[in-house]
């Protein structure tokens, strides 16, 4: 009647549950959960069908015995034993089971097969006793098949499929044993009992219905408390989170003002048209506008009546167009007691993640008084350079003269002293001169002025001007005839000046009547020259700081033979920014041969 | 290299302290003639007169300073083609480019050596084209 592929099909099942209930929590009802449940109501049933029939069936074949039906009564009631049996079999396997061996599809199929089976026995029993009995007992059975079918209602609601094979089993024999009994009563009752069969099915449809919209109902409900649940707690953490990026804010927020606050620079935040919003008492301090004057006010025709092109309204314009910081903006500002003061500004634009600009942050301080600080350093640089210079020009010059011999012989004990004046005023240039280079050089203000030239008639010239300063120490200066020619782009005073640093040092730690080497050679790349002595070389430690600033090994070398300790250190900055490096290493034979390297011109 | 030994000097130097000493060194150590100029407004004129091989010139002067003379001198026909030498305390080296540029035949720092001083000229002088 019902066809067994009809049962595998639970979608229609599910759908036809579905039809009834809109939206989307039938959409969350899932079918195959809702089969689930109902195989297992199914399941949880059958124990308690199984002894209803066994007591219905004990009961019957007490009815039923009679001593020339014997056998066919015992063999009825064990078909039924052994169906029941199985059923039990069929109950255990299922509660076995874990969920992954058999779907709910195939538990159902044997749920129907079973009830088929079963309804099928009390079927027998109507085809095999109905005919064969009394009036009586007729009526019983008639009764007894009833209420298994009626019976089976509430054990099979869970599936309407199952019930009516059940219901079939029973039914189809006994209507036709019925019909075919010849009795008029009988076949009316043959007519009548598919009525009975189809309002017993209507009936187990309904309940089923009823049945699969609780489950559905069940699953929805579940599935709403778990999303509700989820929810609430994904909610809880992102109020959680939002607390925590609220207390971060906060605490930047409370940072930055402090920053903004004590910082010893005035800040200031402005709108896109340089409209002051708010400023921090330092801002007040250096500019003398107490904050409620300046708000609102155009900071920069404010603080910069003279538009400077530095930081005036075009460069705003363009500033505000770029929307990048800037940094190092030095302005003349008008304080608002009128006093001029030089500030230096950076400005930082505060956009958004689009790109808007929401305002800017301008970072200001005085540095009139740090300005006129490097203006007094310039200034004594250049008085130390210029008017130090003209009186020991005119010192050592006559010096020099009286020394020379050409103005007549002063005599022993006035050169003794004269030569010493000399020497002192010179040691005084000499420390005035690399004050001053050490000076320009740590302060990046040295301008190297590199020009293509040849190495090798820059050496010759620095030993033909040098020559003199050695003859003083009986030292002679010695060279190759033929020198590598080579190409140099370099500083020609500042080389020569490192040239003349090594022959006069090597000069005045040469034994006297010592000789000088100073040879060149092309390394490829680059050339070296080195500058040999056959002085008492460098003591062990004073070698690692010899390239320092006022490196002297002795300080006694230092008051005979003059000198500041910071020639070598000079002469390494100058080589280094030249490109070069510089060095010493013991000469064989005694003596140290200091060198340096600079790298070729390459055209 | 000029024909000539360098024996004709005009030198504009407003200290005469150095004005002494750059004489003692010049005639006695370097046996050359020497014409000492104190006001460089009357500079160019005494130049004229004099005649010199070579023009030494003191940067910083009241009145008018080296390198302005200096350029006065190329401006005048009389003074255009005479070697002029810097004596100098101040001269960066910007500077000395500039004015090497403008044709200065060379630069000797302050305070020089007036054992060296005929020596460093005569030098610069065999320099010249």
């Amino acid at each position: 009647m019902i066809p067994s592929s009809a049962l595998s099909e639970t979608s229609n099942i599910a759908s036809t549950a579905e039809a009834d209930v809109s939206g989307r929590e039938s959409a969350k009802a899932d079918p195959a959960r809702i089969l689930a449940e109902r195989v297992n109501q199914l399941f949880a049933q059958l124990p308690l069908a199984v002894c209803a029939i066994l007591v219905l069936s004990a009961v019957t074949t007490f009815e039923m015995y009679q001593p020339r039906l014997q056998e066919l009564v015992l063999f009825w009631w064990i078909v039924v034993a052994v169906v029941s049996a199985a059923h039990i079999g069929l109950f255990i396997a299922y509660r076995q089971s874990s969920n992954s061996e058999l779907t709910p599809q195939a538990w159902h199929r044997r749920m129907g097969i079973a009830a088929l089976a079963g309804g099928t026995t009390w079927g027998f029993a109507a085809a095999v006793f109905f005919p064969a009995h009394t009036e009586e007992q007729q009526v019983f059975l008639a009764f007894m098949l009833a209420g298994v079918m009626a019976g089976g209602v509430p054990i099979y609601a869970a599936s309407w499929r199952v019930y009516a094979l059940h219901a079939a089993g029973v039914v189809v024999p006994f209507t036709y044993v019925l019909a075919a009994f010849g009795k008029t009563s009988f076949t009316a009752l043959a007519v009548l009992v598919p009525f009975f069969y189809a309002a017993n099915v209507l009936v187990a449809y309904r309940v089923n219905h009823v049945f699969s919209e609780g489950y559905r109902l069940r699953h929805a409900y579940g599935h709403l408390t778990g999303d509700y649940t989820s929810l609430n707690q994904r909610l809880e953490e992102q109020i959680a989170e939002l607390m925590d990026a609220h207390r971060e804010v906060d605490a930047s927020g409370r940072k930055l003002a402090l920053f903004a606050e004590r910082a010893p620079i005035a800040v200031f935040e402005m709108d896109r048209n340089a409209t002051v919003l708010e400023m921090n008492p330092v801002a007040e301090n250096i500019f003398g506008y107490p904050a409620i004057e300046l708000t609102g006010r155009n900071l920069l025709r404010t603080l910069i009546p003279a538009d400077d092109p530095t930081m005036g309204s075009d460069w705003w314009a363009e500033f505000i167009r770029k929307g990048e910081p800037v940094t190092g903006l030095r302005v003349q500002c008008l304080r608002r007691d009128g006093l001029e003061i030089s500030c230096e500004f950076s400005l930082t634009p505060l956009v958004n993640d689009v790109g808007d600009l929401l305002s800017v942050i301008a970072q200001g301080r005085d540095v009139t008084q740090q300005l006129e600080a490097e203006r007094l350093k310039k200034e004594f640089t250049s008085t130390l350079s210029h008017e130090l210079r003209t009186p020991l020009t005119s010192i050592i010059g006559s010096l020099q003269l009286v020394n020379s011999g050409v103005l007549g012989d002063p005599g022993k004990d006035l050169t003794e002293l004269t030569v010493i004046a000399e020497r002192n005023a010179e040691r005084l240039l000499d420390l005035i001169n690399d004050l001053l280079d050490i000076e320009k050089i740590e302060s990046g203000k040295i301008d190297l002025h590199p020009e293509v030239l040849s190495l090798d008639a820059l050496v010759r010239e620095a030993m033909k001007l040098n020559r003199a300063y050695a003859e003083r120490f009986q030292v002679r200066y010695e060279m190759p005839p033929e020198l590598p020619s080579a190409t140099v782009n370099v500083d020609r005073k500042r080389l020569f000046q490192v040239v003349t640093n090594l022959l006069s040092n090597a000069a005045k730690f040469s034994p006297e009547g010592g000789v000088v080497n100073l040879t060149m050679e092309d390394r490829g790349d680059s050339v070296y020259v080195g500058i040999s002595d056959r002085g008492p070389g460098i003591p062990e430690n004073f070698r690692h700081r010899i390239f320092s600033r006022f490196a002297q090994a002795d300080s006694a070398t230092t008051r005979q033979k003059g000198g500041t300790g910071l020639g070598l250190s000079i002469s390494r900055r100058l080589v280094e920014l030249m490109g070069g490096k510089i060095g010493f290493a013991d000469r064989e034979g005694g003596g140290t041969t200091f060198w340096f390297e600079i790298p070729k011109h390459s055209t | 290299m000029p024909d000539r030994p360098l024996v004709r000097i005009c030198y504009v130097e407003d200290d005469e302290d150095i004005q002494k000493i750059v004489r003692m060194a010049l005639e006695r150590l370097g046996k050359m003639t020497l014409e000492v100029v104190t006001d460089p407004m009357l500079a160019i004129d005494a130049i004229v007169a004099f005649k010199p091989d070579l023009v030494m010139l003191d940067w910083m002067m009241p009145g008018m300073d080296g390198p302005t003379l200096f350029r006065k001198m190329k401006e005048n026909p009389a003074t255009r083609d005479l070697p002029v030498v810097f004596i100098t305390a101040k001269a960066s080296s910007v500077e000395m480019n500039e004015l090497r540029a403008l044709g200065a035949a060379g630069a000797i720092s302050k305070p020089f050596s007036p054992r060296d001083l005929p020596e460093q000229l005569r030098s610069i002088w065999s320099a010249l084209p």
